[in-house]
């Protein structure tokens, strides 16, 4: 009996510890859905919360509290004073930069996200143009909780394959790669919606300058793999192969979708470096215009061709942009960091061979079929 | 080790039939030759009850019984009629006198005293110390009906009844064979019940039976009256909530087990037989599932295992999401289900508790209650107290639909016993989650999974065939193979002959 005596306390002690716990009853707390950080006024940081709040009235409120502090921390304790709920993170979707704090450095609010257990790793984060504290302020007529429409703004663009993912697992690990620069998603208010206006990319944390939206299908050409993807290139009248039909247009744009892509990339030059990017993409004509016969399969051959030419063009001028602002967002310094031995890469010492880094680049595009039509 | 037991298990056998054949010792009263003194002996005995007839028949016969115990068609027919027309003298051709199968003759008085208690007439004849016990009782039993508690749409409609020869008789019919084998013993000091040992030679593991029958045969208690108490007496380890006996009213099941390897028990006066060993996955496999085919037999029992996994965990997930883990609801269900919880003033262990204690309530009272009023309180509990509790605002209306579901959930175990169980852990797993959020419902978890690890029945591990792996079982457990699959019998009972058939590489057939 004294053995199950030994057992009976051992196991009742621990009830002892249940005061110990901290509880966060779903209806007594206060969700973060959504939070932005501008450079403040008075202090170093500005604050704004997009709170959601149960009310006893079977309604749900979200209040957008800004306040200023030097620490997130320190803002979560004063949003909590001006919110009859206590205030928790654990429901965090969307984190926003002001344009002035990206350019400043994001490095922090990356590392105090990932540093907080409760913070979960897939939340989006986005630069917002201007401040952060007017978009989510402004009474949008048609959006009542502006942290979750952000939240599925970004998500539905993003698996539709028109964004770039930029959640905080991988920001935070193109961070500190040594051969990755980090983007993001730019979103602005458009009257009376949310917009996404292009990409911001960073060198070392500091945002250094920014790409129209249009070009998102380049850099996701170039950075990875398309499953399912839509996009639309226009041909040059230069493009434009001259027997392709009689009377040549100025320009012919071209719609694509059910696009899949498979990138190769290969160091061919370690010193300089050099790279050959090899992209090959399949995929479904869904728009053309003026007609071009595609049932004829050398007007399609050359239709490809000339695709593809224009593709290797567009990808070059995206290359050399981001070249000129040092921002290596396609992880060319991976490639170059597992091909070379002892490589020793640094931050520092990508960028400078980044700068003059010589991208080779080869699209091969295949048109399966060309949509169905009665 | 186990606890000490209320009840004492002696070392020595107890008799096992009224046949005493050991040399009567001096305190045991032995019969006389004269009339009187033999009717006052028996009276003494038996506390002289107001049911208990003397008979003459002349010129020196004396019938002595118990009225409500014999069948009075027999005694009048084959025993009095034959006593006044045969010429008898000796006890030796009252025997040869009378058409009665058991007859019997003892100068023993406790011998006799035990089988007037039985049903027998006694026959004493002037002049003669030898008494004839002629065996004729009375049975009440009710008829065969369906099982009420453990119904199927599929098979047999039988179940046991409270008579022991019924049911042996019943179980026969299944397992035409001179292989089963029926063991009879009486236990009860004070209430001298039989309880039937069977099994079928050649395919149960010896040392099983030899386990079970001194487990009975070292049972010394004064009564037993149902085969629910006996089976907690003699499985391995009585403080345990979880079942390591199966009871079943379904002759079908209990032969199932046998034809498995297994040994039952029937006692007299219950209709619940016992089937043993049983591992725990087997509580959760209805006989049913054999008789269905096996597509639809496996999705039935996937369904089986996917409602005790809710039951046992979805009001104890709910509690701990929202009291602790907040971050692991998903977005879409944020907003319903803290509006539905924004008037209630209760933190949700609580609100789940209260529920719960709702729903036991209800069916206890269904449970006692006459069956048409059942019914009411059916009505009641679900639709007024639901609605009414939700409206008054007292819990949430998701949980109210967790609560029911995981209740509902619970009633598809085939085994009532398993099913009560598995209610019960359900409260200090809520109980735990709302003390310390998921990390109490994997403490609890664990506690449970190391007590079933624990378990034995009969010896047998309860956790077989997850623990120790026997991948075939394990996979005939989990969903229902296809009869050309499962040649081999179940592990558990350690079957003598492993094999139901000689299993034939399957041909594929021509289309």
């Amino acid at each position: 009996m004294k053995k199950y005596r030994f057992y009976f306390i051992i196991l009742f002690l621990p009830s002892l510890l249940i005061g110990c716990v901290e509880t966060n009853i779903l209806d007594r707390v206060g969700l973060v859905t959504l939070v932005g950080y501008d450079v403040g006024k008075e202090e170093r940081m500005a604050t704004t919360s997009a709170v959601r709040e149960v009310n006893p009235e079977f309604q749900s409120n979200v209040e957008v509290v800004t306040t200023e502090n030097s620490t997130s921390k320190g803002n979560r304790v004063k949003t909590n004073r001006k919110l009859s709920k206590k205030v928790v993170v654990g429901q965090m979707r969307v984190v926003l930069f002001g344009e002035e704090l990206a350019k400043d450095d994001i490095h922090r609010y990356i590392d105090a996200h990932l540093e907080n257990p409760t913070v979960s790793n897939s939340l989006y984060m986005a630069v917002a143009e201007g401040e952060v504290a007017p978009l989510l302020e402004y009474e949008y007529q048609n959006i009542d909780d502006i942290g979750q429409h952000i939240f599925r703004l970004l998500e539905q663009n993003i698996e539709q394959e028109n964004m770039i993912s930029s959640t905080l697992h991988e920001v935070g690990r193109d961070l500190y790669s040594e051969g990755e620069d980090i983007f993001m998603p730019i979103i602005k208010r458009e009257e009376e919606l949310v917009e996404l206006s292009g990409i911001a990319i960073f060198k070392n944390g500091k945002m250094v300058s920014s790409l129209r939206p249009e070009d998102t299908f380049y850099v996701k050409l170039i950075g990875g793999n398309y499953k399912s993807g839509t996009f639309e290139t226009i041909l040059t009248k230069e493009e434009i192969p001259d027997d392709l039909m009689k009377n040549k247009p100025d320009e012919i744009p071209i719609a694509f979708d059910a696009l899949t892509s498979e990138k190769e990339l290969k160091l061919i030059n370690k010193n300089t470096p050099e790279f050959d990017l090899n992209i090959t993409i399949k995929t479904r004509l869904t728009e053309i215009y003026p007609d071009v016969n595609i049932g004829d399969p050398k007007t399609v051959k050359k239709l490809e061709e000339a695709i593809s030419k224009n593709l290797s063009r567009e990808i070059s001028r995206v290359i050399a942009y981001c070249q000129s602002v040092e921002s290596d967002i396609f992880a060319f310094g991976d490639k170059y960091r597992s091909s070379v031995r002892n490589s020793k890469l640094t931050k520092e010492k990508w960028h400078e061979l980044y700068k003059n880094m010589k991208v080779n680049v080869k699209v091969d595009l295949t048109i399966l079929r060309s949509g169905v039509f009665e | 080790m186990k606890f000490p037991l209320p009840f004492s298990k002696s070392k020595h056998n107890k008799e096992k039939a009224p046949e005493e054949t050991a040399a009567p010792r001096k305190d045991i009263g032995m019969m006389t030759p004269l009339k009187m003194d033999f009717v006052q002996l028996i009276k003494d005995a038996t506390q002289d009850p107001s049911d208990l007839i003397v008979k003459d028949i002349p010129p020196n016969i004396t019938l002595i019984y118990i009225d409500n115990l014999v069948n009075d068609q027999v005694l009048t027919d084959h025993v009095i009629s034959n006593l006044q027309k045969k010429s008898v003298d000796t006890p030796d051709s009252i025997k040869a006198a009378l058409s009665i199968p058991e007859i019997n003759a003892s100068t023993r008085l406790d011998v006799i005293v035990k089988s007037i208690v039985t049903g027998s007439v006694l026959i004493h004849m002037e002049g003669h110390s030898q008494v004839i016990m002629a065996n004729i009782p009375k049975l009440e039993s009710r008829s065969l009906s369906t099982p009420e508690n453990e119904s199927q749409v599929i098979g047999a409609q039988v179940g046991f009844n409270e008579s022991l020869s019924t049911n042996i008789s019943l179980i026969r019919r299944y397992i035409v064979s001179p292989d089963l084998c029926n063991e009879k013993f009486i236990v009860g000091r004070r209430t001298n019940i039989s309880v039937a040992l069977l099994y079928i030679n050649g395919i149960a593991n010896e040392q099983m039976v030899n386990t079970l029958r001194q487990r009975i045969t070292d049972l010394d208690v004064d009564s037993l009256l149902d085969s629910a108490v006996l089976s907690e007496m003699i499985d391995d380890n009585s403080m345990s909530a979880f079942p390591q006996m199966l009871l079943t009213e379904r002759p079908d099941r209990f032969c199932d087990g046998l034809i498995n390897g297994k040994l039952g028990i029937v006692v007299d006066g219950s209709s619940m037989a016992i089937v043993c060993p049983q591992s725990f996955i087997e509580f959760f496999q209805s006989r049913e599932d054999q008789n269905l085919r096996w597509q639809i037999a496996t999705f039935s029992r996937l369904l089986r295992f996917t409602a005790i996994l809710l039951s046992v965990f979805l009001t104890p997930i709910y509690v701990g999401a929202l009291t602790f883990h907040y971050e692991v609801i998903p977005q879409a269900f944020l907003v319903p289900l803290s509006e539905s919880r924004a008037l209630v003033p209760f933190p949700p262990v609580f609100e789940a508790l209260l529920l719960e204690f709702i729903i036991e309530l209800l069916r206890e009272a269904g449970a006692r209650l006459p069956t048409k009023i059942g019914q009411t309180i059916g009505i009641v509990g679900g639709i007024v107290i639901g609605t009414a509790a939700v409206q008054a605002g007292i819990t949430s209306n998701i949980l109210l639909i967790f609560v029911a579901l995981s209740a509902l959930a619970s009633f598809t175990t085939p085994s009532y016993m398993m099913g009560n169980v598995i209610r019960l852990i359900r409260f200090p797993i809520i109980i735990l989650a709302g003390f310390w959020g998921f990390y109490g419902i994997m403490l609890a978890f664990c506690f449970i999974l190391i007590h079933l690890l624990r378990q034995t029945s009969l010896g047998a591990p309860y956790l077989s065939p997850f623990y120790p792996p026997r991948l075939k079982g394990l996979a005939n457990s989990i969903i229902r193979l296809p009869y050309p699959l499962t040649s081999k019998r179940p592990e558990v009972a350690r079957p003598v002959d492993k094999e139901k058939y000689k299993p034939e590489p399957i041909k594929p057939e021509n289309s």
